[in-house]
């Protein structure tokens, strides 16, 4: 059976500090939701990495600080991760990138932050975050017939081609609604799988963050925030329908894995197709510690 | 500027022109294709779609008869291997019938498309979710001509893109359709009615909770319901004023009219006109007013915005800026912008 890599993903520096301070805190038990406490052979496995920022806001990209205290562990193997970024997003990301050690992997989601690490960072070592690795996860769908109706061309030759001709040799991806063990499959580019939740869509407007603006400035491309992300979430759901659990967090909807879900990584982690688990430490529908 | 119109019939074809329609696109889901992929998810649009490669030659001679180019929308966000092929065959035939250039989503087919001597030129989708200068240089770097910008980015994001990359066209929204999220991001499907349609007007309620697990406190609890309404009322016109149109029949729905002289000044190519599945009325009122207040660009700005703001006769809708693409082109917004939280581009 093969054993895949833990990482933990952590938008807040205060997740990353409890990580590093809380000794019970390096145990996947620790941080997997209650849906897989049943686990056994994932439960008693340690965190080696940690993925540091957010995928979906440039605002919520990492202090430097907290970078270098990531860095300086050695018991942990550091992600910076991209989001999808504007030009001045791209602006404040370069001296996170300067800080890196050779060698270092870097999650983009943006062909430009692709292209950057590449030309300007050649060192660096760069992934294709789930924001490039696109598949319908539309939590509403009835049937695996209509997740089969826009067939992602992520794991076909092609793709693997494309993204390694950018020196790229791991990609993450979501595990969509329907998913089976088998279409988790490449064989060139290694896979990392996020467990628990998928995304669903992701806005530039923001409405949790829109809330302590003036009426006029709200929901405007650009707009300001005060981080009420990281103070509220908005449980989601259709009041005639039972769809997977889903929850809108800052600018993005998610959803939450059924069972069939969890059993479809299982499956292709336990076969060897994806060999990284990324379990969200802080950016899923509750702080609190499950 | 250039204004490009859709097209879903070639009947629109000549009264488009005619209305001041420089390019038109359209797409294309043949019998081939839905026998073979079971799926009209070639363009984005389960209608709209020209019913036959038959109609694309048509179209393709209709529009060089009017001295128009065409562009055939191929911009799902991805395709899958077997459908890359036959996307690719596509494009041959569209090539050899003289069309001016596909509007690609997909990295990987604007990547296998440069590759071929096709003279058809590539326009980079709004679906690619190009927001950034780098994004522009990879695309470039990849064989594009053309990018066209995604909704939700700002005037001043737009001129750095453009000034950085002047061997490159741009090309914006400037009526109809807007998305609540961001179309390249958004991983669903327009499910049928029956099933709930498109997420975004689908019968989602919402429940805010803080994260640390405390109870909302009744100031939190007004505030988040305050916003909340607010929200609804972006969303209402966000989709058209609730679908609806003026008394004279011209459209409601996302609008960037006012935008145009900026545009001109910093030399943004070409307009874009969105709506594949409205009818030609629709499309030929949107046209109508475009080229209306481009026939002015010669005059001053504000005279510009203030008769592009006149068109409509809904001065409330306009002044709410809630029917803008581009809010900051609205006067009274600048004066604000001094009062708000600082957006990215502010951020040390």
């Amino acid at each position: 059976m093969n054993t895949p890599e833990f990482s933990l993903a952590c938008t807040e520096s205060i997740t990353v500090r409890r990580l590093l301070k809380t000794p019970e805190a390096v145990c996947v038990r620790a941080w997997l939701p209650e849906a897989d406490t049943d686990n056994p052979d994932w439960n008693e496995r340690t965190i080696t990495r940690i993925h540091l920022g957010n995928e979906f806001c440039e605002r919520l990209l990492p202090e430097m600080g907290i970078l270098e205290t990531a860095l300086a562990d050695s018991r942990f193997a550091v992600s910076l991760t991209l989001p999808a970024l504007s030009d001045q997003g791209m602006k404040r990301v370069l001296p996170l990138l300067a800080s890196l050690p050779h060698g270092q992997e870097v999650i983009v989601n943006d062909w430009g932050a692709l292209r950057l690490v590449r030309h300007s960072y050649p060192d660096l070592k760069p992934s294709a975050g789930r924001l490039l690795c696109k598949q319908i996860k539309d939590p509403r769908l009835p049937s695996a017939e209509w997740a089969g109706l826009c067939p992602s061309g992520i794991f076909s030759d092609p793709y693997a081609a494309f993204l390694m001709d950018y020196g790229v040799s791991r990609m993450e991806v979501d595990i969509p609604p329907y998913a089976q063990a088998a279409d988790l499959f490449d064989g060139k580019i290694r896979l990392s799988v996020h467990l628990g939740y998928g995304y669903v869509m992701k806005g530039r407007m923001c409405k949790i963050g829109s809330l302590n603006l003036p009426p006029a400035a709200r929901f405007q491309p650009g707009h300001g925030c005060g981080r009420e992300c990281l103070e509220y979430v908005e449980h989601t759901a259709r009041p005639t329908v039972s769809d997977l659990r889903s929850f809108q967090r800052g600018n993005t909807r998610f959803y939450a894995h059924d069972h069939d879900m969890w059993n479809a990584v299982r499956g292709a982690s336990h076969a060897g197709r994806v060999d990284r688990l990324i379990i969200h430490g802080d950016w899923h529908e509750d702080r609190r510690p499950h | 500027m250039k204004i490009v119109a859709p097209i879903s019939r070639i009947e629109e074809i000549a009264p488009l022109a005619a209305a001041g329609a420089d390019e038109l696109y359209c797409s294309v889901v043949s019998p081939r294709w839905l026998e073979r992929f079971h799926t009209s998810g070639i363009s984005r649009r389960a209608f709209a779609n020209l019913p036959d490669y038959a109609d694309l030659e048509r179209a393709a001679r209709l529009a060089d008869e009017h001295g128009i180019r065409l562009s055939l929308a191929l911009n799902a966000q991805h395709y899958s291997a077997e459908q890359l092929e036959a996307a690719l065959q596509i494009v041959a035939d569209f090539d050899s019938l003289g069309g001016a250039a596909v509007i690609a989503g997909d990295p990987l087919l604007i990547s296998i498309l440069s590759r071929h001597s096709f003279r058809l030129r590539i326009h980079v989708s709004s679906i690619a979710g190009c927001r950034n200068s780098e994004t522009a240089a990879f695309y470039r770097d990849l064989g594009a001509h053309r990018i066209i910008f995604p909704r939700d980015i700002t005037l001043k994001e737009m001129a750095v893109m453009i000034d950085r990359h002047r061997d490159l066209e741009f090309e914006s929204f400037v009526l109809n359709d807007g998305c609540v999220y961001e179309e390249g991001l958004c991983h669903t499907i327009h499910l049928p009615a029956k099933l709930g349609g498109p997420i975004c007007l689908d019968q989602y309620q919402g429940e805010f909770r803080r994260l640390d697990g405390q109870p909302l406190s009744l100031e939190e609890q007004a505030a988040l319901q305050n916003n909340e309404q607010d929200y609804q009322n972006w969303l209402w016109y966000r989709f058209g004023c609730g679908f609806t149109m003026t008394p004279a029949g011209l459209p409601y729905g996302p609008c960037a009219l006012c935008a145009l002289p900026e545009w001109e000044t910093v030399g943004l190519h070409s307009i874009k006109i969105a709506g594949r599945d409205a009818p030609l009325a629709r499309k030929l009122k949107g046209v109508e007013m475009v080229n209306a207040v481009r026939a002015r660009l010669d005059q001053n700005p504000s005279d510009i915005r203030r008769f592009a703001r006149d068109i409509r006769q809904t001065p409330d809708h306009c002044a709410s800026g809630r029917m803008c693409y581009y809010p900051m082109t609205l006067p009274v917004r600048k004066e604000e912008e001094n009062n708000l939280t600082p957006d990215v581009s502010e951020i040390p």
